[in-house]
């Protein structure tokens, strides 16, 4: 047996060959640095040399920080609601869009759509700051209705909304088009079947297109909830002073005590319990929906 | 006579007319939300200062001037920034789309030994989102002296366990017999790799050079965690730079609304130019993408 495994190994050793640098590149850029991260949350703040260990000393510190804890809030309530919101609105916007039937049109408006997808976020920051200058597209059509102009961006009231909202209008699109191409899968004679039966087209709406997009709602909410406490790039864009307090999340908070004050233990302490959250978070999402049950 | 049948359906085929109309106006409202702003912000870059620092609203600029961009372009030297963009992007690009073909077609083939653990192998380092590992990340490359270079840039997310599953399933769906027989006719593995597998999933590859390409132009989390060189910036940094924090990339010199918009724009266009070439491959990955492990 063992002499035949053998045989077969040999027969592969090309594609063992071929698996090398794969392999190495995984474990130099992917596992080492999370084991590095995991380890260093017990060293002491230190790039270079020998780093101490200090036990829990770093977790200690940083669920005293007040600016961890504010992060957690941030990144719960920004990271929840874009959740809620990319679902809600993109589910509506493929079903909407479904509706359409004129082929061209529908294309175009799902073109439209996605495009913001393609964009960086320091692009859609771009945009979103030119409509809600003070002398912005936004501040024009509310004075059309008597409202004085509003300094949006630097107005700590509309913190928050306006980064959830950046973030819908930059995902909507693209989370739209995932359930529009699971719309187009669904079996094409159970729409004539409704119809022999005489159902309108709203109740093959919830019949028949609802149901059928079950398993891609569960996989997409799966997609979301990893990235709840994720959020980083819109945030390390958008911060200014007026607003650090209500949006800074918690990655944002890795970033600038591990790379630039080099606080490298505290940071890692930090992106540890992220990672434990995440994991919270996924599991109880996969737990609400039942992903794991059924398929 | 299918025209006829179809009008016998027709009373079940659409909703009401009430429901219609709502049907278009919210697709109206929605087209105006996404498609204005981004008309307003190539109408203010094509402005003048003068007009795109009034108040009111540019959709069409009137005289249309380029001044904008030329003095972004100038001011903030974006040239270099431009070529860091490119070239780590593509030369990032090529290299994970080779890795990953590698990667794929290792993990296709039947009867190889430790497959199963190979993949798992893989399928974990998709488990935590790399933005969370960026302290190790730091760390690795401070010791590997990659901070600050193109290279720790290239390097960094050269192959993606995405990529590499969606190649494997590509490769999966090429008959075996092409491969045997051309293994028969002397062909070396690479050989019948390259010929046989690479050949025959064109789109799959670029489906996934596109994705990359995209997403390596706009990545922000990696650079400014590698590069604190405003020489090595990519376009994304400097451009958030450009917007929010002027006076650290463009001197003294304030920047005017035209100007910010035509780095924003030249920041946009060629991912758009990029999806009305490629558009084809982006529900491939769509679908593809949103497949249940």
């Amino acid at each position: 047996m063992s002499g035949s495994l053998l045989k077969r190994i040999k027969a592969f050793k090309t594609f063992y060959l071929m698996f090398l640098p794969v392999a190495l590149y995984f474990i130099v850029f992917t596992y080492y640095p999370f084991f590095l991260g995991l380890v260093m949350s017990f060293q002491e703040n230190r790039l270079i040399g020998a780093r101490p260990f200090v036990g829990l000393e770093n977790y200690r510190f940083i669920v005293k920080d007040s600016n961890f804890i504010a992060a957690i809030g941030n990144s719960l309530i920004i990271g929840l609601w874009d959740m809620v919101l990319y679902f809600l609105c993109s589910l509506a916007l493929a079903l909407v869009l479904n509706e359409v039937r004129h082929r061209t049109l529908k294309q175009s408006i799902q073109t439209i759509a996605y495009i913001p997808y393609l964009f960086s976020w320091s692009v859609i920051g771009g945009v979103w700051a030119l409509i809600f200058d003070l002398q912005g597209l936004v501040n024009k059509v509310i004075g059309l209705f008597g409202v004085e102009p509003i300094f949006f961006l630097a107005t700590p009231d509309y913190a928050r909304p306006l980064i959830i909202a950046m973030g819908v209008w930059r995902s909507m699109g693209y989370f739209a088009l995932l359930f529009t191409v699971s719309i187009m899968s669904i079996d094409q004679q159970l729409f004539e079947a409704a119809r022999i039966d005489g159902a309108s087209r709203m109740e093959q709406i919830r019949r028949i297109i609802l149901p059928g997009l079950i398993p891609t709602m569960k996989t997409i909410i799966v997609l979301l909830s990893i990235g709840v406490l994720t959020h980083f790039d819109e945030i390390y864009v958008m911060v200014n002073p007026a607003n650090r307090r209500l949006i800074s999340t918690l990655l944002l908070y890795v970033y600038e005590t591990g790379i630039l004050n080099f606080k490298t233990g505290t940071a890692s302490a930090g992106a540890m319990l992220v990672m434990i959250g995440t994991l919270v978070v996924t599991i109880s999402m996969r737990r609400v929906i039942g992903y794991d049950k059924d398929e | 006579m299918s025209s006829g049948m179809k009008s016998t359906f027709r009373t079940y085929d659409s909703l009401p007319l009430f429901l219609r109309m709502l049907n278009v106006l919210i697709l109206f409202v929605l087209v105006i939300l996404m498609g204005i702003p981004m008309v307003n912000v190539l109408a203010v870059s094509l402005s003048t200062v003068a007009k795109s620092d009034s108040p009111g609203l540019v959709l069409f600029p009137a005289p249309v001037t380029l001044e904008g961009y030329r003095f972004i372009w100038k001011n903030a030297n974006l040239a270099q920034p431009f070529y860091n963009t490119l070239y780590v992007s593509v030369v990032g690009t090529a290299l994970h789309v080779l890795m990953a073909a590698l990667a794929g077609y290792i993990l296709a083939q039947p009867n190889l030994p430790f497959k199963r653990v190979m993949t798992t192998f893989i399928l974990l380092t998709m488990t935590v989102p790399y933005e969370l590992t960026m302290i190790g990340i730091y760390a690795v490359n401070k010791s590997l002296r990659l901070i600050n270079t193109y290279t720790g840039l290239i390097v960094n997310g050269m192959i993606s366990g995405f990529s590499v599953f969606l190649l494997r399933n590509y490769f999966l769906a090429i008959p075996r017999s092409l491969a045997e027989s051309a293994r028969i006719d002397g062909a070396g593995e690479l050989r019948i790799f390259s010929s046989v597998y690479l050949r025959l999933s064109t789109s799959g590859l670029m489906t996934i050079a596109t994705l990359e390409l995209i997403r390596r132009w706009n990545n922000i989390t990696m650079t400014v965690t590698l590069v604190s060189d405003m020489k090595k910036w990519t376009l994304p940094v400097v451009l958030k730079f450009i917007l929010f924090d002027q006076t650290s990339v463009s001197g003294s010199s304030y920047v005017f609304a035209n100007a910010k918009m035509a780095a924003v724009v030249l920041t946009a266009i060629p991912l758009v130019v990029l999806y009305f070439f490629t558009q084809s491959f982006f529900s491939t990955g769509v679908m593809l993408g949103s497949v249940k492990e």
